[in-house]
């Protein structure tokens, strides 16, 4: 194990002394994994592509939880309005702007589990961190598991429309890099839907470290949109983790948008428990500089007439290093079941790359599946077209890379959205080399 | 408005155009018609500055300026315009946006106001009013699944809102059928001006019966050979480009043709 994984393993408690036990339990055994395992390493399949070693030299700490009282700050503008946004500082609740609808509880993680939350300790039982189940790298998960206790758990009662809720992360400036933890757990009953944008932007130029595990429960014919967008900054450090498990015709549209932030590291799993449940899973990356990103995503199917789509775009100019990792498994007994996957990735360097991987697994019959991973360079001759009608060089290709993630942004229901994200995009486009 | 003199160009290292010389006046229209591969498509993309096309010797003035030496981007500003014989499908772009920011792209080369959203659209229903083309293609990505008489009713719009001095069609005519033939040449007709000079290259005659040129030129193996009027074209159309290799253009008896002087 690295020096980090022993100097994090020895800062977590042998007894947490916490109630209820199976609270107790979900801690001490996440310790107990996360003592034996630590962090990921290359070794690990699914972390092959990335390594820690910028948190290795950073000195990082593990922030203690609710130890650490949320300092006044400046917070990042939200991208765009929300009847409800909870500003998230140092992975805790800080600041409730807006009210909170009728059907719609919103409550810290810490509150939801002394009052009790219908559903919640199944949902905090059932987050994997054994690492010798699948194909391992759970350390981030087994660390966040372990010192639950910050975070926010939302639950929407059924026939509910809550509407739009942000939330809006962003950490501290300190001395020394922090590493927090935070769980998010996201309960919508029968026929409830949720717009949940997540915004990771910190204001100051920190190299902190987010350790952030989302846990999203459908039940029957519920919808959740969920929009990811981080424009953190180039030192910082965002390890999240989604999980999600979809009932009968439920309805799971993700939206991730990668804009910033040093190491990144996103792993989304759906599992279509439910006959007939659709997963839309998209996301944009745009990296420069020395900029990590590192997607990873996996629909299981484990019901019947189930719909996934992947789409992911990708454009990597600097020495940014993108990696793309799909996986789909059709399980058997899945039948009728419809599974995508495409990702495109644009290099603008020679020395950018993309590591982009789709797997397939079917189980099951009558399925219908495609995917597709494609690396390349712009189109010279749409360059030449544009620029033969009057736009710089510059223009031509910026207009072409953002055409290309836009594809992403346009798919959002909300174009007033749609259009402020592709204007950060065009913002922020790696540059031709 | 444009000499051409004495142009050598090669692509992928071979010579396709060997020494061209034409002369365009404003409010002209040319034509130029030659056999496949003799370098019709090769001189389009040569004034617009596609890269790969080198030009090893000759020069191009166009309104006082060496051509040559400009980016693709700075011929457009100066009021090039080359209407694709293959209309690039660009995803995700829209139309009305990739157009606005080349009009303003131009206009602040030139120092002129920047049009806003309001004041551009004002522009565009007025021309597509005159060009008698639906709004339908505003609303799509640049080409993206347009049928090859959109594509090119495309480029004459895109013409028709840019407003060149110099238009080069390059095989406008290629793919399209006598419908949208005669669709692409009215909007041609109507952009004709005494300021503008247009040079339109075709294999078929069959465009100039519906685009009137007040030259024909035959290029063959990469030089003008022959220059006359309009009757040239009905003649080449009759008998072929057979007479280029049996004895030149003295047996194809058109009156106003003459063999082309070249260096």
């Amino acid at each position: 194990m690295s020096e980090l994984s022993v100097q994090l393993a020895e800062a977590l408690p042998e007894n947490t002394g916490v109630h209820p036990q199976w609270l107790k339990d979900i801690r001490e055994t996440a310790a107990e994994q996360f003592r034996s395992h630590g962090l990921p390493t290359r070794k690990d399949e699914a972390w092959k592509y990335t390594g820690l070693g910028t948190l290795d030299q950073g000195g990082l700490r593990l922030a203690s939880g609710l130890t650490t009282a949320p300092k006044g700050g400046a917070n990042p503008s939200p991208l765009t309005e929300s009847g409800l946004q909870l500003n998230m500082l140092d992975g805790q609740i800080q600041e409730q702007i807006g009210d909170i609808p009728a059907g719609l509880t919103v409550l810290p993680l810490a509150d939801a589990l002394g009052f009790g939350v219908n559903g919640l300790q199944g949902l905090l039982e059932s987050l994997p961190v054994n690492q010798e189940k699948g194909a391992g790298g759970y350390g981030f998960s087994a660390l966040n598991s372990a010192t639950l206790d910050s975070g926010v758990v939302i639950h929407v009662a059924a026939g509910t429309d809550a509407g739009r809720l942000t939330l809006v992360w962003s950490t501290s400036q300190v001395e020394k890099p922090l590493l927090f933890n935070s769980r998010v757990c996201v309960i919508l009953e029968e026929s409830a839907r949720l717009e949940l944008l997540e915004q990771f932007e910190s204001t100051n130029d920190n190299a902190n470290t987010s350790n952030i595990v989302v846990q999203v429960d459908l039940a029957g014919k519920s919808g959740l949109q969920h929009i990811r967008f981080q424009q953190e900054t180039e030192k910082s450090v965002l390890i999240t983790r989604t999980e999600v498990s979809q009932q009968t015709d439920s309805d799971y549209a993700y939206f991730g948008f990668d804009l910033g932030g040093g190491l990144v590291r996103h792993d989304l799993h759906t599992s279509i428990l439910g006959a007939g449940a659709k997963s839309g899973i998209n996301g944009a990356y745009l990296l420069d500089g020395n900029r990590h990103v590192d997607n990873h995503t996996r629909v299981d199917h484990l019901a019947c007439g189930g719909f996934s789509d992947q789409y992911f775009r990708g454009v990597a100019g600097g020495n940014g290093r993108a990696v793309f990792n799909t996986a789909v498994c059709v399980h058997p007994g899945a039948d009728e079941t419809e599974a995508r996957q495409s990702n495109a990735n644009i290099l603008l360097s020679g020395r950018a790359e993309v590591d982009t991987k789709p797997e397939l697994e079917i189980y099951a019959d009558e399925v219908i599946a495609s995917h597709g991973a494609t690396v390349g360079q712009l189109d010279e001759l749409a360059v030449f077209y544009l620029r033969s009608r009057g736009l710089s060089e510059h223009e031509a290709r910026q207009l072409l890379t953002t055409a290309f993630c836009k594809s992403v942004s346009d798919k959002l229901a909300d174009p007033l959205l749609a259009e402020v994200i592709s204007q950060r995009m065009m913002d922020v486009m790696p540059q031709a080399e | 408005m444009l000499k051409i003199t004495n142009l050598h160009a090669t692509v992928a290292g071979k010579e396709i155009l060997k020494g061209l010389n034409l002369e365009l006046e404003a409010g002209e229209v040319h034509a130029i018609m030659g056999p496949n591969g003799a370098g019709k498509s090769t001189l389009g993309n040569v004034l617009a500055g596609r890269e790969g096309y080198e030009v090893t010797q000759g020069e191009v003035i166009f309104n006082g300026k060496n051509l040559l030496e400009l980016e693709p981007e700075e011929r457009a500003c100066e009021g090039v315009f080359l209407a694709f014989q293959y209309p690039v499908e660009i995803p995700g772009v829209n139309n009305t946006y990739f157009l606005r920011a080349a009009l303003n792209a131009q206009r602040k080369y030139r120092g002129e106001e920047i049009l806003d959203s309001v004041g551009f659209l004002r522009l565009v229903r007025q021309k597509l009013e005159v060009l008698h083309i639906g709004d339908a293609l505003l609303h799509r990505a640049v080409n993206e699944g347009f049928s090859g008489g959109e594509k090119k009713r495309n480029e004459i719009f895109q013409m028709a809102v840019l407003e060149p001095t110099l238009a080069i069609l390059d095989e406008t005519d290629s793919g399209l059928d006598i419908d949208a033939l005669k669709t692409v040449a009215e909007g041609v007709n109507r952009l004709r001006s005494k300021d503008r000079g247009m040079i339109v290259v075709t294999h078929y005659q069959r465009l100039l019966d519906y685009i009137v040129p007040d030259k024909v030129h035959v290029l063959a193996d990469g030089k003008l050979v022959a220059t006359g009027g309009a009757d040239l074209a009905l003649k080449l159309e009759e008998q072929g480009y057979a007479w280029l290799e049996d004895g030149g253009i003295a047996t194809l008896d058109v009156e106003s043709a003459v063999q082309t002087a070249n260096p």
